[in-house]
């Protein structure tokens, strides 16, 4: 190393207050973009998989426009862009609404593929005992085709913590933002960038966690 | 002159510089990453060991973090970067971690009666590997490598936020440029642009690999 860089430790321990309130503003953008992400998903899912006249093709191309295009660039058009139309949102609203709709894009496409792998003599059966569309769906579709997509909604679910850490393009105070401004006052460099690191590493570790712990717990008996 | 031409001049440039960051990670991502990923599924424990912490570390961190910890962190080692290396190499860091992992998946979804037949025939592990298990993992690999660099162009995106001149960067600072000038940013017009702009470049990307998962799983 040049310049006599010396490690300080004790710098980042000084700053715990600043990189915690981040690491709170991260866990809240992941919980939000998470649920909202598999909520809509499994909605825009559902109408793929039935092929709703009009919405489906709506959906279709709502999907492959997110998927074919960077998520940190649909942040400067719904940030900077938007407004010009008088759509305009605070920091927090863009943040939010950008990892529900990339969570949503994907997930779609995980529920769709859920639901059409659902055995279709499963639905007959359904219909067979007398239950109605409606109840069939809900009673028997989804939940299976729920714990199908587990596994690759797993994986969105951790690209949704570490697609948080665009956010420091509109300066919303996450992790990666509260680092970076520090670096910027303090040139920290490494002490900033191996804690935050280590935190998205174990952050990223116990969200798949969780996601398993529920998957095992949604598991039938086979 | 409308405002029109002139930026779209400057960000013709822009996506230049775009095309070859994407063009740099996308070689050196796929060169790395296979030599990685050969060494992840041999039979040497150290290596692998080594590999997956590689695999583990750079695939599990937001890249934007990579960036800028390659930026800041590499003067501090007297190694002199610009942005656009600085980017290079955090793409490619990612980029090969993702393609060792993914082709450690293609190589363990052969038989591996194929492996022992070629053992038993008496190849050597490299011969066994060139000639039996990587011919048949590539066709396996296609759609995830395809994805992979999907992922890379949107991530080019990302090398902004340190300065370099690329797409996204050339349209923010014609967007500075028209509010000073003519006091009308026309944001929704240049982001707009941009963002179809990469779809148009990814979207035959995803459309081939779609194709090829659903021609593999019949």
């Amino acid at each position: 190393m040049n310049l006599g860089y010396q490690l300080d430790p004790a710098y980042v321990v000084r700053h715990l207050g600043e990189l915690g309130d981040g690491l709170a503003w991260t866990l809240v953008l992941t919980t939000i973009g998470l649920c909202g992400g598999i909520i809509a998903g499994l909605a825009l899912g559902a109408v793929r998989a039935y092929r709703l006249p009009v919405f489906s093709n709506l959906v279709a191309a709502f999907v492959e426009l997110i998927r074919n295009t960077p998520l940190f660039v649909q942040i400067f058009f719904l940030y900077f862009g938007l407004p010009k139309i008088g759509m305009r949102a605070s920091a927090f609203e863009v943040a939010c609404a950008s990892l529900i709709i990339w969570g949503a894009a994907y997930n779609a496409e995980n529920y769709r593929a859920a639901l059409l792998a659902v055995p279709y003599q499963y639905e007959e059966a359904g219909r067979a005992l007398g239950l109605g569309e409606m109840r069939t769906f809900w009673s028997i579709r989804l939940p299976i085709a729920i714990r199908f997509a587990m596994p690759s909604v797993t994986n969105i679910s951790v690209e949704t913590l570490k697609n948080s850490a665009l956010m420091l393009a509109i300066s919303f105070p996450e992790l990666t933002d509260t680092a970076i401004n520090l670096v910027a006052v303090s040139f920290r460099v490494f002490e900033l960038f191996i804690v935050i690191g280590i935190t998205y590493l174990v952050l990223a570790a116990s969200l798949t966690q969780l996601m398993r712990s529920v998957e095992h717990r949604l598991a039938w008996p086979a | 002159m409308g405002w029109e031409t002139p930026v779209a001049l400057y960000m013709m440039r822009g996506l230049v510089t775009t095309l070859e960051l994407t063009l740099i990670c996308s070689v050196a991502s796929l060169i790395g990453g296979t030599i990685l990923g050969v060494a992840f599924i041999g039979e040497a424990p150290a290596l692998v060991a080594v590999v997956r912490l590689y695999v583990e570390i750079w695939r599990g961190l937001p890249l934007i973090v990579i960036l800028f910890f390659v930026f800041f962190a590499l003067p501090v080692f007297d190694v002199k970067f610009s942005a656009f290396w600085a980017a290079a190499v955090g793409l490619s860091l990612w980029g090969s971690a993702v393609t060792a992992e993914n082709v450690r998946g293609a190589v363990q979804s052969i038989p591996k009666a194929q492996r022992e037949g070629a053992r038993a025939l008496g190849l050597s592990w490299p011969a066994m590997m060139w000639l039996v298990v990587l011919p048949q993992a590539v066709r396996r690999l296609l759609p995830p490598t395809l994805n992979m660099l999907t992922s890379l162009i949107h991530g080019t995106s990302l090398s902004a936020q340190l300065g370099v001149l690329e797409l996204l960067e050339s349209g923010r600072r014609s967007i500075q440029r028209l509010l000073l000038d003519v006091g009308n940013s026309h944001s929704l017009e240049i982001f707009g642009a941009i963002l179809l702009i990469y779809f148009v470049i990814c979207y035959p990307l995803t459309s081939l690999s779609r194709s090829l998962e659903r021609r593999l799983s019949v």
